[in-house]
């Protein structure tokens, strides 16, 4: 899987002129790498093989709608924070997505920028902590086999 | 002299008592139409909802762009120069993105328009495939997810007609189609010119109509919907409009499993403009 550098962000709705707006917004105010997407599917395909921090994506699209796009997402890279941006107040959507996906946040459009940018930032510190908390785990597993090993070479050394 | 009397007497009251008739069908007519675009409203909204955003957060990020743009000339370097370059650019695709969002909103408001205003008295010269255009634009924003459309229009002349009720027909044609179709589908809508008739036609890849409804399917009250989808008015209303009111003809061709046409034929002209014309030539039909 490649990663980047800096934190990566993605973007998917049918709607290219949203994409567009959120991605020009974080263009400009952000170092963030952004990745926009129209199409669920293509979105799909690309976290198969990239890394992102933060997925967040429209409610109803064709093809495949956000509640599945995310749970593909949560799939593919479960530490990459889940964000759900609708136009749709619907509450019953908002429940079935939270306790499916254990979505991070749920949008409401139209979105406040400032709102939008502070969700991301969160998110991003969220992905990366995990990352981190799973890299210090599989640390420690293995200093823990180590020592695992070091005990029995001792106990066989000694009897 | 007094059967004559009798006669006249009984012949006032034949006209006032389908006078009546028609002014209630007229109302109900009206009260169908605003309960059908009732219906559609949830996703009216949301159609006016996603360009409204994008146009909002654009505004923001336009008006701090230009900020930074204002400090970076100021200051002018090679990697100033760098930037302020990448935020015009980023500057002119969101105008791009606003004027798409703008001619989004716009595409709605004839329609809307048209729903509003009071139904017309007389007969008007209007454009079939305008009609057609705004119509769709307004119960795609229910289906655009699930349901493709498809426009094949004709060059056509004006026509005579009352142009709000034809918003009607076509609204309750798309909406049938639209509910015909079980998941993903498409809707086609062509029209063409034919002597002196233009003929609409909405074809849907729907579940099509069983052969022992098809003969009710005009008759009002009746409907395969479940209840609170359908009330049987739609169809009805369709054939009242265009037949007794425009002179023309309503007919449909299914196929079930594979979908539904419906083709609307109307004439070219009106024999005489406040509709007594059109509803001796329905007789006819």
């Amino acid at each position: 899987m490649s990663v980047n550098s800096m934190p990566a962000v993605l973007i998917v709705d049918d709607e290219e002129m949203v994409v567009t707006s959120i991605r020009a917004f974080l263009k400009l105010e952000t170092d963030f790498a952004v990745h926009g997407f129209t199409d669920p599917e293509q979105a799909a395909k690309f976290i198969e093989s990239n890394q992102v921090d933060v997925a967040v994506a429209d409610y109803i699209m064709p093809k495949m709608n956000g509640i599945q796009f995310l749970g593909r997402a949560k799939q593919v890279q479960p530490e990459a924070t889940r964000v759900l941006l609708t136009g749709y107040a619907d509450k019953q959507s908002a429940i079935q997505a939270i306790n499916e996906l254990a979505l991070f946040q749920y949008l409401e459009k139209p979105w406040d920028n400032a709102a939008l940018l502070l969700v991301i930032q969160n998110g991003i510190e969220r992905a990366q902590l995990i990352r981190t908390l799973r890299d210090k785990i599989s640390e420690l597993d293995l200093a823990h086999s180590n020592l695992k090993d070091v005990q029995s070479r001792l106990l066989r050394a000694f009897m | 002299m007094a059967e004559d009397a009798g006669l006249a007497c009984r012949v006032d009251d034949g006209e006032r008592l389908r006078a009546q008739l028609e002014a209630a069908n007229r109302r109900l007519a009206e009260a169908y139409s605003l309960a059908s675009l009732g219906r559609l409203v949830t996703g009216i909204v949301h159609e006016m909802n996603t360009p409204l955003a994008s146009i909002l957060s654009n505004n923001a990020v336009m008006q701090h762009g230009l900020e930074t743009l204002r400090k970076l000339l100021a200051e002018p370097g090679e990697g100033e120069r760098a930037r302020a370059l990448e935020i015009l650019e980023q500057l002119r695709s969101l105008a791009a993105v606003d004027k798409t969002a703008c001619e989004r909103i716009s595409a709605l408001i004839p329609g809307l328009k048209a729903f509003a205003r009071v139904e017309e008295a007389a007969v008007q010269k209007a454009d079939l495939n305008a009609i057609l255009k705004s119509t769709l634009a307004l119960v795609r924003c229910e289906c655009r997810a699930r349901v493709s459309f498809e426009l094949d229009l004709a060059e056509l002349p004006e026509v005579e007609c009352y142009p709000q009720s034809l918003y009607q027909v076509f609204l309750n044609l798309l909406v049938n189609a639209e509910q015909a179709i079980e998941g993903q589908g498409a809707v086609k809508v062509s029209t063409r010119l034919e002597g002196d008739r233009v003929r609409a036609s909405v074809a849907d890849t729907g579940r099509g109509i069983r052969p022992e409804d098809r003969a009710n399917i005009f008759r009002p009250g009746f409907t395969t919907k479940p209840v609170g989808v359908g009330s049987g008015l739609g169809l009805s209303i369709c054939r009242q409009i265009v037949v007794d009111r425009h002179g023309g003809r309503i007919d449909f061709e299914s196929e079930p499993g594979l979908g539904t046409t419906f083709h609307v034929w109307l004439p070219l002209r009106q024999a005489n403009p406040d509709g007594s014309a059109a509803r001796s030539n329905s007789q006819e039909s």
